[in-house]
């Protein structure tokens, strides 16, 4: 209606100071909850998009448990598997606790070729690039003990480039003198899943267990999992079966699973992510919405002369109740496309922010479009109410309410 | 001359409590087209009551009312509320103006429930505003402008749609000798002018003399009729 415009958007500005503070919580409610749905998004898209033609074998007792390196020759040797990588968590940092990354010993004669579809050598040494850029980090890699390839994000954050030497703290493999492993960049890779975490380096194994034999410091080194990669034709489950099997009877047992089961494995270790994150969404969407109920209610007191005088004026039932439906929803509504815009506007800060501990943060559109329908419902319900309460007051006794 | 108002046997209660309130009872009251009534009486004594039920904004209980040629009692809210729009201008003793629009914005606001352009409606709602002499004060609010002036600006927004029937509670009550001179003044000027019927509840006697006819009440009956109808 064309007076609805005018009168919706005077009242709204009349008392600004409600309108402003409500519209900051649903500004701030849409956008926390844009962002809680997209994280179990993000960890959802993050299990499914792991290889199911990759295993990851880790103990049966602990992840935390190392498993023999012997094992690595028994587990290629399983009909299906077609190559087989250690993958040994490093746990060190640089400068900065506060800044963690991922690193990771492996074999550095497969490893580049296990995960040709995870990510794509971007920059080898002398500034190669291109397609021979995997060669010539290869090569790198496999002249140079301590040759490490890393992430852009990561190469980015801290001014690291191809031929820089970098020390990095270790706080499980400390060595004897405490001092810094160093390590030489030969290559920066670029991720081909959104999943795939751009703040992580890959070094090589056997400098991490020579370093740690020749001081003394393990006797018996082993690597906390092994990844497997099938042949296409491999069934997952039977290959899983058999390395398992292979096992049965020690040193170490092992707990087989693919790719996207480890990790769904792994998620869980942090508690029932979704259902944590779907209370908390669901508790911000009640409390904007007993918020903007709040703020109706006490409007639809505010009106009820105004009502009288309307239906006076001859406006119908339905029209004065439109009138603080419409109200209700310009609130939502503004709030509401503010909050999903600040989400996706600031979807690449966020993901930033969050690094390594949920690479790929992602907004989907459907978020989004979740999100403004949440906010269409939260205007309607905080509305309806107390429209349909202006609607029904007879024209008379709303006027005695205004004198 | 032409019924403008007729009630036959209106009678209207009101509960409260354990307590059944009669404010009008079995009411026979008729209104010539043209003609200006004054309702007088005590607080209590229905005055109101029976301009909300001949405006539509309040049901009798039992009774038959006619207004403008409609049998409201046949009407369904829904039909009331365009009904009021086209036939009745309502002036509140506390102007019941909208805050938080100009006097010009006030006077356009019936005229929203028209079919005309958004350009006739200014038109018109800038006459309505003239006609209360008010041309210079069109982009004030109602804060910004003297009770007087509030009143007359509802005035403007009663004739704005040029109703048959002009209902005024208390016109004056809110105001000042001056400025309740000046507005019953208009209110004359626009019977006798535009032929508009009126009908004034009030308690001044000023206003009764004004009119052409007054009505007395007392408890809910007609007690009194001086005065002869246009």
């Amino acid at each position: 209606m064309r007076s609805s415009r005018v009168l919706v958007r005077k009242h709204l500005l009349q008392h600004w100071v409600r309108s402003g503070l409500t519209v900051a919580a649903i500004t701030l409610a849409m956008f926390l909850l844009c962002s809680v749905i997209s994280i179990v998004t993000t960890l959802d898209r993050a299990v499914n998009s792991e290889a199911t033609q990759r295993l990851v074998v880790q103990s049966a007792v602990s992840l935390f448990v190392n498993l023999p390196l012997g094992y690595q020759e028994k587990i290629v040797a399983v009909p299906g598997v077609e190559d087989v990588t250690v993958f040994q968590w490093f746990g060190g940092y640089f400068k900065e606790d506060e800044q963690p990354f991922a690193q990771f010993a492996v074999d550095h004669e497969n490893f580049l070729h296990m995960y040709a579809k995870d990510m794509r050598v971007a920059e080898g040494p002398r500034g190669v690039t291109g397609d021979s850029a995997l060669e010539a980090v290869q090569a790198a890699m496999n002249a140079d003990r301590r040759a490490a390839i890393i992430g852009p994000d990561l190469a980015r954050e801290n001014n690291w480039k191809v031929g820089d030497t970098v020390p990095i703290i270790a706080k499980i493999f400390t060595k004897q003198d405490r001092s810094a492993w160093e390590f030489d960049i030969v290559g920066i890779y670029e991720p081909l899943k959104s999943n795939f975490d751009p703040r992580q380096m890959f070094f090589r194994f056997d400098y991490l267990r020579e370093t740690l034999e020749a001081e003394g410091m393990v006797d018996d080194m082993g690597t906390g999992v092994y990844m497997v990669n099938l042949e296409a034709t491999a069934d997952p489950g039977l290959v899983s079966q058999a390395i398992d099997g292979l096992f049965e009877n020690g040193p170490q047992r092992t707990k087989t699973a693919t790719e996207a089961v480890f990790q769904s494995f792994f998620i869980a270790m942090l508690g029932n992510v979704p259902a944590f994150m779907g209370a908390i969404g669901g508790a911000i969407v009640f409390a904007v919405l007993f918020s903007v109920v709040n703020t109706m209610l006490m409007a639809g007191r505010q009106r009820r002369g105004e009502a009288g005088i309307l239906k006076a004026l001859g406006f119908s039932n339905a029209c004065v109740a439109r009138l603080l439906l419409y109200e209700s929803l310009v609130l939502c509504l503004t709030g509401g496309a503010l909050g999903i815009g600040i989400a996706a506007l600031f979807e690449e800060p966020v993901r930033w922010a969050v690094g390594g501990a949920l690479p790929g943060y992602t907004v989907e559109p459907s978020t989004l479009l979740l999100a403004v329908g949440v906010t269409l419902v939260v205007g309607v319900v905080a509305g309806i109410g107390p429209a349909l309460g202006l609607g029904r007051l007879q024209p008379a006794d709303a006027l005695r309410s205004e004198a | 001359m032409n019924a403008m108002i007729e009630m036959q046997g209106v009678s209207k209660r009101y509960s409260r409590g354990n307590e059944t309130l009669t404010v009008l009872d079995s009411l026979d009251f008729q209104v010539d087209a043209g003609d200006f009534v004054a309702l007088m009486g005590p607080s209590g004594s229905g005055k109101s009551t029976i301009l909300n039920i001949a405006g539509g904004l309040d049901r009798p209980d039992s009774g038959r009312v006619s207004v403008a040629g409609s049998d409201l009692g046949a009407m369904s809210s829904s039909a009331l509320a365009p009904w009021r729009s086209m036939h009745i201008g309502f002036v509140f003793q506390s102007f019941n103006l909208m805050p938080v629009l100009t006097a010009l914005e006030n006077v356009m606001l019936p005229l929203l429930l028209t079919p005309l352009r958004s350009s006739e409606r200014k038109k018109q709602a800038e006459f309505a505003l003239d006609v209360v002499g008010l041309s210079d004060r069109m982009t004030h609010r109602p804060k910004q402008l003297s009770g007087g002036q509030e009143q007359r600006v509802a005035i403007a927004r009663a004739i704005a749609t040029d109703p048959d029937l002009i209902l005024a509670d208390e016109p004056t009550g809110d105001l000042d000798r001056e400025s309740a001179t000046s507005v019953m003044e208009l209110l004359q000027r626009l019977n006798k002018e535009m032929g508009k019927t009126l009908v004034v509840v009030t308690h001044d006697p000023m206003v009764g003399e004004l009119a052409q006819r007054t009505a007395h009440l007392d408890k809910g009956l007609l007690v009194d009729v001086t005065g002869e109808g246009p």
